[in-house]
């Protein structure tokens, strides 16, 4: 199983009903498969709109997954820290992170380096991911988390375990 | 250029009037304290932030229901967010309507003027791929509605208005807010 099964087998088992994206090279043939499913897929224009889309799909009663990578979460910030938690609504986001091991781009470094820092700083719990094998059940387990403790889990994916952007 | 505008309060009461049973998101500031004034109601969520989100929020409501779901969205805000337009456009979702209290200021924060006295807004939703629509008296609001609510897609109704500072405010408690209106949604 590559780490891709990993996630959309870890979607239907916590019953995710809406997955709502920007993408990033590795999370393309993630959502090849999503398409596949009878997940509804929402793509969007700007990260922030995700935490608006997966917060109302959770008022209306379903459950939602960010997939993005981590230039694009700095772009939610402010809807995750005065809507998600405050208003407590719960999703799980999984996040490739650039500007790890084998970053060429100083861009993308600043956040990519800090989104743990960040989220902490605004309640938001992450864990990393760099090992095939150990995605579905942390996947699992963070989104049930996220689900009965009304907040928002983000799961960083690394470059160790989605591959580097090959520009050396 | 009309110096008609209509009456945020009498509009507001008129989308319950049309909709009564409809979900309604409100954007933070007057639309919500405006709404939480006509009726405080389990279907409405007030935002009480995230300025620029509360389109994507009635999407992500629209998307999972298929009751009417009204957005209640400022021009400020919808300025700061206008790719959710798009999004929207390409989801178009039949059961939402966003309207677009259209004051032409930061009504919160002292009357500031935003920039929709020189951006269109109607043009721009338009242009993004919406049916979109424009009042500026509450007959025409009351029509402009109608007509959004029927039609077989999400349309959006931009509504010129004073720029007005209620009294009224929603229940300040976010968690509260936000577990009645899922339970209304899931009963």
């Amino acid at each position: 199983m590559t780490w891709r099964d990993e996630i959309v087998s870890a979607l239907a088992a916590t019953d995710i009903d809406v997955v709502a994206y920007l993408p990033d090279t590795p999370l393309g043939p993630l959502l090849d498969r999503l398409e596949e499913t009878d997940v509804r897929i929402v793509p969007v224009a700007r990260e922030e709109e995700a935490v608006g889309v997966l917060s109302g799909a959770w008022l209306a009663g379903e459950r939602g997954a960010l997939l993005c990578q981590s230039s694009g979460l700095a772009t939610a910030i402010n809807g995750l820290a005065s809507l998600a938690v405050p208003a407590g609504i719960p999703f799980v986001a999984f996040v490739t992170r650039r500007g790890g091991p084998g970053e060429f781009n100083r861009a993308q470094v600043p956040f990519g380096y800090a989104m743990e820092d960040v989220l902490d700083a605004i309640g938001i719990r992450t864990a990393s991911l760099s090992h095939p094998g150990d995605v579905e059940r942390y996947a699992e387990l963070a989104a049930e988390s996220a689900f009965a403790t009304d907040s928002p889990y983000v799961l960083i994916l690394e470059p160790t375990l989605t591959g580097v952007k090959d520009e050396f | 250029m009309s110096s008609e505008v209509a009456d945020q309060v009498a509009c507001t009461a008129a989308v319950l009037a049309k909709t009564p049973d409809a979900a309604v998101v409100s954007n933070l500031g007057v639309a919500s304290y405006v709404l939480a004034g006509v009726e405080d109601r389990p279907l409405n969520f007030y935002l009480w932030n995230s300025m620029g989100v509360t389109t994507a929020v009635g999407l992500g409501v629209a998307l999972g229901t298929d009751r009417q779901v009204t957005v209640l969205d400022g021009d400020g805000s919808t300025l700061m967010g206008l790719g959710a337009l798009a999004t929207v456009a390409e989801a178009d979702p039949p059961n939402l309507v966003i309207v677009v209290w259209d004051n032409r200021a930061f009504a919160t924060t002292g009357g500031q003027e935003t920039l929709s006295g020189t951006a269109d807004l109607a043009a721009i939703a338009a242009g993004a791929g919406l049916e979109a629509y424009e009042a500026e008296s509450d007959a025409a609001f009351e029509r402009r509605y109608a007509e959004a609510v029927a039609h077989d897609g999400a349309a959006v109704v931009v509504c010129r208005v004073e720029a007005i500072d209620p009294d009224s405010r929603p229940p300040a408690d976010y968690a509260h807010v936000k577990r009645r209106f899922r339970e209304a949604m899931t009963d």
